[in-house]
């Protein structure tokens, strides 16, 4: 345990998920709710790191025409309209696509405060880090508990100032835990100029306090989409309450 | 595979999930020639006693071989079949990729000539059918292991080369190809296979007697039965079907 701070809530949602309109809503429903940062996915047709429920909330997005230029357009309205931060995911083809340094100048101009691009990882990341140092703009890595010594060390000579850890819970059933080796991993990675991300599945606060003390930032996704999708049919003013009190709760508000 | 759109991209999606949150109980094996580093390269050489065998036969026999023929996927067995004949400048090498319902119907899975475009998906680096954004396009072809939105890096490679060159065929043209070589040679070829042969008999009439052709009929078409039985004789196959079924009830 070497992070007394309180740990915060980096709450995750798919761009144009159900719509533009609505992402908007979940986000200022987060930001009310207390969650810290947003990362605000850009949907992909193929998802490869995601479980069932992003990669309906992708598929959605798509076949409603959402494009990655819509994606930018929600971040500006959010960096505009609300204070919170926003972290923008994407998968690496379409950062490629649109030319890394272009889609670094982008996000950059959109007022992304980082970038995580979980298939563009360091060494192998067809110069993202280079151009988010260039351009001023926090480029995250993303690893897990299993991520060797050596790879470890070649991430962290990139210097990130962010650093994303995907555990996987000790324990399977309704409320899994983050497993002790996951919570001696952060521990290790602790003590340095960086703060940790960390992201298990997260449904419940309890899942939560458990990583309080061990990473300085929690990160829900899922619970989200899920919840959006549940809330299908409902009015605005229902899903705002629904995604405010769900990001209340795992925020430690209440 | 329910998910998705239920094709190869969709099951490797899956497996590379599956492979993600059990990696340390899990091996992840694929059996084409693409992928993360070093499987193009693992792939290409357990392949590779295809065109050993195919190099050898070509000196017992003392052939004169115009152009080698392979349907391309992901490109397993075409790398195989090409790979001890890379380095030289003969024979001609051809990979015929998906033609699917006709390239200008958007319906396909070929990627070389100009249709794929660069980028990276399940760990790899190579064309891809995409649209302006990135998103993988849907593919078709009638058979399942060429509908596919990507290419092994090497082949795209050596398509850029020019050592091999690419071609595409229809689903209609690989069903004729079938039934030409079935009729003719008694072989059955797998719907994929049916692709080279396809191309072969394309280019067959431009040659004169003495050349060769060889077309890697990289599987059997057995396993299609459930497609071509229907393309090909639609009625007595219903019939057939349904009089099993009634024996059966």
């Amino acid at each position: 345990m070497n992070k007394p701070q309180k740990i915060r809530l980096m709450a995750h949602l798919v761009a144009g998920y159900p719509s533009l309109d609505e992402s908007f809503t979940v986000a200022r429903a987060l930001q009310a709710g207390g969650a810290d940062i947003l990362e605000l996915q850009l949907p992909f047709s193929d998802p490869a790191a995601d479980g069932p429920v992003i990669q309906e909330a992708c598929a959605k997005a798509l076949s409603s025409g959402t494009k990655v230029e819509d994606g930018f357009r929600l971040l500006e309205r959010i960096r505009k309209e609300l204070e919170i931060p926003v972290f923008l995911m994407s998968y690496a083809n379409l950062v490629v696509r649109m030319g890394v340094e272009k889609f670094v100048r982008r996000a950059k101009s959109a007022g992304a405060a980082g970038l995580i691009v979980p298939d563009l990882t360091p060494g192998y990341d067809e110069g993202l880090y280079e151009a988010g140092r260039g351009i001023g703009i926090e480029v995250v890595p993303v690893l897990t508990t299993g991520t060797s010594a050596s790879r470890l060390e070649s991430i962290l000579s990139e210097r990130p100032r962010y650093l994303y850890c995907a555990l996987r819970s000790g324990i399977t059933g309704a409320l899994t835990r983050p497993s002790e080796e996951a919570l001696y991993f952060l521990d290790a990675l602790g003590g340095r100029d960086m703060e940790l991300m960390a992201g298990f599945g997260i449904r419940k606060s309890e899942q939560v306090r458990a990583l309080q003390g061990h990473a300085d930032i929690a990160v829900a996704g899922s619970v989200f989409v899920r919840e959006i999708h549940d809330s299908s049919g409902d009015e605005g003013s229902e899903l705002f309450q629904k995604i405010k009190s769900k990001a209340g709760e795992l925020s430690l508000r209440y | 595979m329910t998910g998705g759109s239920r094709t190869l991209k969709d099951a490797v999606n899956e497996a590379l999930r599956h492979w993600s949150s059990d990696f340390e109980t899990t091996h992840y094996l694929l059996g084409s020639a693409l992928g993360p580093s070093p499987y193009p390269d693992m792939v290409r050489y357990f392949q590779s006693v295809i065109g050993q065998e195919v190099a050898e036969q070509i000196e017992e026999r003392s052939l004169d071989v115009e152009a080698m023929i392979a349907c391309v996927g992901g490109g397993s067995n075409a790398i195989g079949f090409f790979e001890p004949f890379l380095e030289r400048s003969s024979p001609r090498l051809i990979g015929v990729e998906a033609g699917g319902r006709g390239r200008q119907t958007g319906e396909h899975a070929a990627r070389m000539n100009g249709a794929g475009e660069l980028g990276i998906l399940q760990g790899y680096k190579s064309l891809f059918l995409l649209d302006s954004d990135g998103q993988v396009q849907p593919t078709h072809s009638i058979s399942a292991g060429l509908d596919y939105p990507g290419i092994g890096p090497q082949l795209a490679h050596l398509g850029a080369t020019g050592r091999v060159e690419f071609l595409s065929a229809s689903d209609e043209q690989a069903l004729d190809a079938l039934k030409f070589f079935a009729r003719n040679e008694g072989v059955l070829f797998a719907l994929e296979s049916a692709h080279a042969g396809a191309a072969a008999l394309e280019l067959a009439p431009q040659l004169s007697p003495d050349r060769t052709l060889i077309v890697n009929m990289s599987g059997r078409g057995e396993k299609d039965l459930f497609l071509t039985a229907p393309a090909f004789k639609g009625e007595q196959w219903r019939n057939f079907l349904y009089q099993e079924a009634q024996s059966h009830e």
